[in-house]
């Protein structure tokens, strides 16, 4: 029953009880305190049945706004389309270049194993090598292609992503232990992978290093 | 003293064409006595079987990785004098002084050319 129904009961309760008019002094302020309690308590769980009511349509309008911002992620596109996509476009990338190395290895290590007694035949056998080793280097345009298709979808993600994570407020949660642990381990391994753009310390760079007693002086004076 | 040039010599990486790549420089420069292992826990025992001349390993791989490859053979008996070049596209400045620390005797950065990979075994074995 809502609130104000059973406040309503109550006080017309109270109400048939004055009426009786009972002579009782103390009846009669007891009376009078339930009265004001009543009428407290109406306010009170009023405003509670108003705020809950508020606090409800908040709710359900934030369901909706998050169900049309999941729905313009386009969670099921990313899935089945964009990410399946471009890791079979990779995967191309891997086999294409894999396919090209072997041939321009093979082709190289036929040629090192040749002895180049008849020089007529020896260079024929040099040109065919190198057309191959040429054609091979064509997967380099596919290559190209592939990349650039899973870059875009990459992007394509990178900013639906964003977009949700703007619009709702989304805060990055704390990674998961796996993850940590994961991490913890490649920095304690020094695993960093390739730089971008080159190496970060160049061969002569490195060869100081290694040259050096390694001392604290010795590694700050390779960074001055 | 002389290298001697049929000396063993063990090649570690996780990927085949770089395995081939250091294995045709090798026989280029006239080492033919080339071992493979594709990664660290492989080349340990092999090492453990086999005396080798040189090791060359890279360093990123599973699932033990170049780095604990070479903490582990300086810190056994049997293989802590073996000569250990790391051939690698780690390139931190923290990378080379971790391997420096950790014993290595020279490091190459990847890419790498043929002189660049005689030059640092030159450094580390002796000329041949």
């Amino acid at each position: 029953m809502p609130a104000p129904e059973v406040a309503a009961r109550v006080r017309e309760s109270l109400a048939n009880l004055k009426a009786k008019d009972l002579k009782d002094g103390q009846v009669m302020e007891v009376l009078a305190l339930a009265q004001q309690l009543t009428d407290t308590m109406q306010l009170f769980f009023g405003s509670l049945d108003k705020s809950i009511h508020q606090e409800f349509v908040y709710i359900a309008d934030y369901i909706a706004r998050t169900r049309t911002e999941i729905s313009k992620l386009r969670p099921n596109d990313i899935k089945e389309q964009r990410i399946p996509t471009a890791g079979a476009e990779l995967e191309a990338v891997v086999t294409d270049t894999e396919r090209a190395t072997e041939t321009i290895m093979l082709e190289a290590e036929t040629l090192l194993g040749t002895r180049p007694d008849d020089v007529a035949a020896y260079k024929a056998q040099v040109d065919e090598a190198m057309m191959r080793i040429i054609e091979a280097c064509s997967f380099q345009d596919l290559s190209g292609q592939r990349v650039s298709k899973v870059v875009e979808s990459l992007r394509h993600v990178e900013k639906r992503v964003s977009r949700f994570a703007a619009t709702m407020g989304v805060h990055d949660a704390e990674a998961d232990e796996d993850e940590i642990a994961e991490a913890d381990r490649k920095k304690k391994l020094h695993l960093n992978g390739p730089a971008i753009g080159g190496p970060e310390v160049k061969q002569d760079m490195v060869d100081e290093m290694i040259a050096s007693d390694l001392d604290q002086n010795a590694i700050d004076a390779l960074f001055d | 003293m002389a290298v001697e040039m049929t000396m063993p010599i063990l090649v570690v990486d996780d990927y085949k064409t770089m395995v081939r790549i250091i294995r045709n420089l090798l026989t280029q420069i006239g080492f033919e006595n080339v071992d493979e292992a594709s990664d660290g826990t492989e080349a340990f025992e092999k090492m453990k079987k086999q005396k080798y001349g040189l090791v060359i390993s890279d360093w990123n791989m599973e699932p033990m990785t170049g780095y604990e490859l070479l903490q582990r053979v300086r810190a056994d008996e049997t293989t802590k004098s073996v000569p250990f070049i790391m051939v690698t596209a780690e390139s931190k400045t923290e990378n080379v002084i971790a391997a420096k620390k950790a014993g290595v005797n020279n490091y190459i950065v990847k890419p790498f050319n043929a002189g660049t990979l005689k030059a640092k075994m030159a450094a580390v074995i002796g000329d041949f």
